[in-house]
């Protein structure tokens, strides 16, 4: 049976070719999405493997997550584990991120979204994180060393003076030495400073403390064991773990920078393979229905159902082991690439050869073999239950199955769908927002279900303006003639575009919302201070932009992180008077002054999250533990200040750190703005990259973000694209073999070829465009829901951009012209004679 | 053989058509010097023993084949020297047609079937010539239905409709009746008689079938890609006996 597959395969290569380049694609992305993270993991490793001491000691935040200032154990604590039975040695270590190294021209170095740091010199050798390869190490504040690979970079040579400006202050120092991390050498890893301990905790810390205590054991010494002696000794404030489990976490945790790239990878995987699920089904329905006869004949002279099934599937295997084949090959060479380019930026990333693991060879055939086999499977079937009689029959037509079972159950989903977007539109939150999503979800399985039984009235409603020239007429009714045909085509394009639109709707709601939320929530302040990505900075900007002339007030948000119950939140603290007008707040219940007794105000839509009112008291948890708060207003959702609010100092109080996140400057009565921002700049100018807006240019910051989700989604939009092109090519192209002989007939009575192209293109748009409609009712329908129920958390303002949706129908109906090419190009070529002859 | 002369314009014209396939030693010649008229106003038979090349001289006078030498004139016009667009809007416009099987487009109602020439040809039909071809073959009350719906004769009838509606030059019909039992081939074949005779139709038939070239007013035999004999005012029975005839003279000479 697989010799009669391969055949077959052979025979009808073109049709093969489409369904072998969708699984070729998905698995392309698959694997290359696999290959690549593999490989990241294998280079880390290496690094973590190379830079730890035996046991590391680090706080035990009572925060899960990493809050902007790191907590610290004191010199005491060291003492006190280098008194534990098997312990060497101590060092005193400390890393801080949040660090940034100026180039020579003043400007931060680029280091592409991975984290600088700041470390003490380490004393002792057996657990130092990293090494001197040049030069020699720091001492007092006047002296620095610089990783090996940055300084190469950046074009530093020692004895040169570097900047660098630490969450404390700006400082300028000489070079002394080079660094590499680990004791193997290899180069790898982020940007690193160094300073000497004492200074390092002056520098970058502003206190004294260590982030880390590395401990070296003695000769023979279990670390296991060890480690939980040093646990027992300090107590349950320390996390103490052996240079295994640092290894383990720091991979994890290095992993999830490079996650958002493996992820975009996945997502055009799923997108591909689905697409390519309906492509593979459609061909198989088609393949089966056109060789009816000859699978009946199969029949006929002996062979049983199982085998006839077993013909078909087999020729959907070849297709599954090729593709997957050249689709693993494709994600190699796409993993290679993202490699190659990332090295061309210089960027620092561990480098390691590609990895192809078994697993991602497994899962690439498991993958594309399955969903080959699982999408021909009905066909397959269909194929068996042939009664042999059809090969004695002239009309070699198979009837279209009833599609009743198809509208009840397409119906029933829809139902569902309608149920569940009407619940959460009376529910609000991310929750209801995800509940939205499943309902979309519902409403796309249920298209797809009844989409035969819309599209026969659809294509009509759609197509109709186009006229009724006899090519127009001919290419509507060939999209309507076999509806399946057309519904299975259009909904690989409904569903990308659905996608495409929601996502789209989302994005642009977000934008509008930004701009609104800060005109709205940016009062009397005419200039906003950030630090790049985000960052806080040094309360030394902020003082000494008090005493530059022509700012009349300057008003500070500090902000650090805090959880109540297991819900993180923001804790915010502003300086006085900052709400009474630089940021707008509208208060909904309660007072402002409280803050001014230690109360906090929250935002309505935390407070309804959190289940608080005025007057109630909730605990809540920061790097230096519980701490219980009494809710002494609550205030409008507020761009500016989603968080509980403080005073600045209760949230001192509270172990916020003493670093900046934005500034809110009031410029003097009588003088200009442009003036004002040139002196502004002009102060601080050594903080290069403390950013100083006004609103404009604030909100334009602000919305950068969401313009990067958009380039993923124009991405996305691409490629679904590509792929919708690639499944209509093939539906038209079965359907021109398939009614050989009517167009032999048409051109016969004169049909000419470029009627001939036309009626092929009508088809190809009318498919298309009824796709691409579908989808953009159905994400648009989404996005507007998401923005309804979001309309507390971040998409306050409504935003459907009719321009950019409209264009992608157009597009949508280019991509159904431009699929028409080649198969009315095949049309056109068919020998009108022998075309009348075929069976 | 009394065949009276040719008074009237001959509505096609060959002068030693050939058609052959390949080259060298494998060379078959499926038609060789056939010169031969077809008057205006006449029903003409063509027929022959399968692999006479009486379908190939049919596809050539059609223009839907180009002939290897000689030349086709359809009235005036030599189809041997127009390209593939000029051919196609020739039989769109000139010619009418009427295959075997598969003679419509499934999509299609009949009605939208009879008028596709012109459809194509973005020409309104003539309403009243249109419900003389639909009163003359019968259809009124099927014009709606889809093919599927239609039986075989009907849908044979609704081709020769078609092929009548745009009143072209001549009308070709290749075995029209070979799928039909003998009731439906009587009811086409009557049809195709009373066009030439009422409306003064050329038509030019192929057909193996004996009682079908009887409803011809000339029936041309070949063999063997060439003209062999012709027979006026053809019955079945005479038919029969010259097909008998040159059986057994093929025969001898093979």
């Amino acid at each position: 049976m697989l010799k009669l597959g391969f055949r077959s395969v052979l025979a009808h290569r073109l049709r093969f070719v489409l369904c072998t380049v969708a699984v070729l694609l998905g698995i392309g992305f698959v694997s290359g999405a696999m290959v690549f993270s593999d490989t990241l993991s294998a280079a880390l490793k290496k690094n973590f493997a190379a830079a730890t001491a035996d046991i590391t000691v680090t706080p035990l935040s009572p925060l899960s997550g990493t809050p902007n200032r790191p907590p610290t154990l004191s010199s005491d604590v060291a003492n006190r584990i280098a008194a534990v039975p098997g312990v060497a040695a101590t060092d005193g270590q400390l890393l801080v991120p949040d660090i940034e190294i100026l180039a020579k021209d003043g400007r931060p170095i680029d280091t592409y979204s991975l984290a600088t740091f700041g470390a003490s010199w380490p004393h002792d050798d057996r657990t130092a994180p990293f090494k001197l390869v040049a030069g020699s190490a720091p001492w007092g504040t006047e002296q620095l060393t610089l990783d090996r690979n940055t300084a190469d970079r950046e074009g530093y040579e020692l004895g040169q003076k570097v900047k660098v400006v630490t969450p404390v202050r700006a400082v300028t120092a000489t070079l002394t030495g080079f660094t590499t991390p680990g004791r193997s050498g290899t180069s790898a890893g982020a940007p690193l400073v160094s300073f000497d301990g004492a200074s390092a905790q002056l520098l970058l810390l502003g206190e004294p403390g260590w982030t880390s205590i590395a401990v070296a054991l003695q000769p023979g010494q279990n670390p296991d064991a060890v480690s939980r002696a040093i646990q027992t000794a300090i107590g349950d404030t320390v996390q103490v773990r052996t240079a295994a489990q640092v290894s383990a976490d720091g991979e994890s945790a290095l992993d999830d920078t490079f996650g958002g790239l493996t992820a975009a990878l996945l997502l055009f995987a799923g997108l591909a393979l689905f697409v390519g699920t309906f492509l593979i089904v459609n061909t198989f329905a088609m393949v089966v229905a056109q060789r009816s006869r000859e699978l009946a004949l199969l029949r006929a002279v002996g062979a049983s159902r199982g085998q006839v099934t077993r013909t078909v599937l087999a020729e959907a295997l070849v297709i599954g082991v090729v593709g997957s084949t050249l689709g693993l090959l494709l994600g190699i060479g796409v993993a290679g690439l993202i490699q190659y380019l990332y090295q061309r930026l210089d960027l620092a990333i561990p480098s390691a050869t590609l990895q192809v693991s078994a697993a991602t060879i497994i899962a690439s055939y498991v993958l594309g073999v399955g969903i080959t086999a699982a999408a021909a499977y009905p066909a397959a079937r269909r194929a068996g239950k042939l009664p042999p009689v059809v090969a004695l029959r002239a009309d070699t037509t198979v009837p279209e199955r009833s599609l009743l079972v198809r509208i009840l159950l397409g119906g029933f989903l829809l139902l569902m769908a309608v149920l569940m977007f009407l619940i959460a539109l009376t529910a609000n939150g991310l929750p209801a927002a995800i509940l939205v999503g499943l309902a979309t979800a519902l409403i796309l399985l249920g298209l797809v279900m009844t989409l035969p039984v819309l599209s026969r009235y659809a294509v009509r409603a759609l197509m109709s303006p186009l006229g009724r020239q006899a090519p127009i007429v001919l290419g509507r009714r060939n999209a309507e003639r076999n509806p399946r045909r057309t519904a299975a085509t259009a909904s690989a394009l409904m569903i990308s575009l659905a996608l495409v639109s929601g996502l789209v709707t989302i994005a642009a709601s977000a934008k509008a919302s930004v701009d609104r939320g800060i005109a709205d929530a940016i009062g009397t302040s005419e200039l906003v201070v950030t630090g790049d990505g985000g960052r806080p900075f040094s309360t030394a900007v902020g003082d000494r932009l008090a005493n530059v002339p022509g700012i009349s007030a300057v008003h500070r948000v500090r902000q650090s992180a805090g959880e109540v119950g297991d819900q993180r939140v923001t804790l915010a603290g502003v300086s006085d008077r900052t709400l009474d007008g630089p940021i707008t707040v509208e208060v909904t219940n309660g007072e402002l002054g409280s803050l001014a007794q230690g109360q906090v105000a929250l935002p309505r839509n935390l407070a309804n999250q959190l289940e608080l009112a005025v007057g109630k008291t909730f605990d809540l948890t920061t790097t230096t533990g519980k701490h219980r708060l009494t809710v002494g207003a609550i205030i409008e959702p507020n761009h500016q200040l989603d968080a509980v609010v403080t005073s600045l100092p209760r949230f001192t109080e509270l172990g916020g750190g003493q670093i900046d996140a934005t500034l809110y400057l009031e410029v003097a009565d009588g003088t200009d703005l442009a003036t004002a921002r040139q002196a502004v700049l002009g102060a601080i100018q050594d903080y290069p990259s403390v950013a100083v807006r006004d609103q404009q240019a604030y909100a334009a910051a602000e919305r950068g973000p969401i313009n990067g989700v958009l380039g993923v989604v124009g991405a996305l939009l691409g490629f679904a694209v590509l792929i919708a092109l690639l499944g209509i090519v093939n539906t038209l192209a079965l359907g021109v073999v398939e009614r050989t002989r009517e167009i032999g007939l048409l051109r016969a009575i004169g049909m000419d070829r470029p009627q001939l192209r036309r009626m092929l293109q009508v088809e190809a748009v009318a498919i298309a465009v009824f796709g691409a409609v579908l989808g953009l009712l159905v994400g648009v329908l989404a996005g507007v829901a998401v923005q309804h129920v979001m309309v507390d958390d971040g998409l306050s303002v409504l935003d459907v951009p009719v321009l950019q949706l409209v264009g992608a129908v157009v597009i949508a109906a280019a991509v159904g012209v431009l699929a028409a090419i080649w198969p009315s190009q095949r049309a056109a070529r068919l020998d009108v004679l022998r075309a009348i002859a075929t069976e | 053989m009394t065949a009276p002369p040719v008074q009237q314009a001959a509505a096609i014209t060959t002068f030693g058509l050939g058609r052959s396939y390949g080259s060298g030693p494998t060379r078959i010649d499926a038609l060789a010097d056939v010169s031969v008229e077809f008057g205006q106003g006449r029903f003409t038979a063509i027929m022959g023993p399968s692999g006479s090349g009486k379908s190939t001289l049919l596809h050539c006078l059609a223009g839907l084949d180009r002939p290897t030498s000689g030349q086709v004139l359809l009235g005036d016009v030599d189809l041997t020297r127009l390209d593939e667009k000029a051919l196609t809007h020739l039989r769109r416009d000139r010619i009418g047609f009427v295959f075997q099987a598969f003679n419509l487009v499934p999509t299609l109602t009949a009605l939208e079937n009879i008028t596709l020439p012109l459809d194509l040809a973005n020409r309104k039909p003539d309403q009243a010539w249109l419900d003389v071809v639909v009163q003359t073959v019968g259809l009124k009350d099927r014009l709606h239905h889809k093919p599927a719906e239609l039986s075989g004769g009907q849908q044979q009838r609704v081709a020769c409709a078609r092929a009548l509606v745009s009143r072209p030059h001549v009308v070709f019909a290749d075995e029209p009746t070979g799928n039909l039992d003998s009731r439906a081939s009587a009811d086409v074949l009557g049809f195709l008689h009373r066009s030439v005779r009422e409306f003064g139709q050329t038509v030019v038939m192929v057909t193996h079938d004996p009682t079908a070239a009887a409803y011809a007013d000339r029936v041309l035999f070949l063999a063997d890609g060439r003209l062999h004999e012709e027979l006026a005012d053809p019955t079945a029975e005479s038919v029969l006996d010259t097909m008998k005839r040159l059986d057994s003279s093929s025969a001898q000479a093979g």
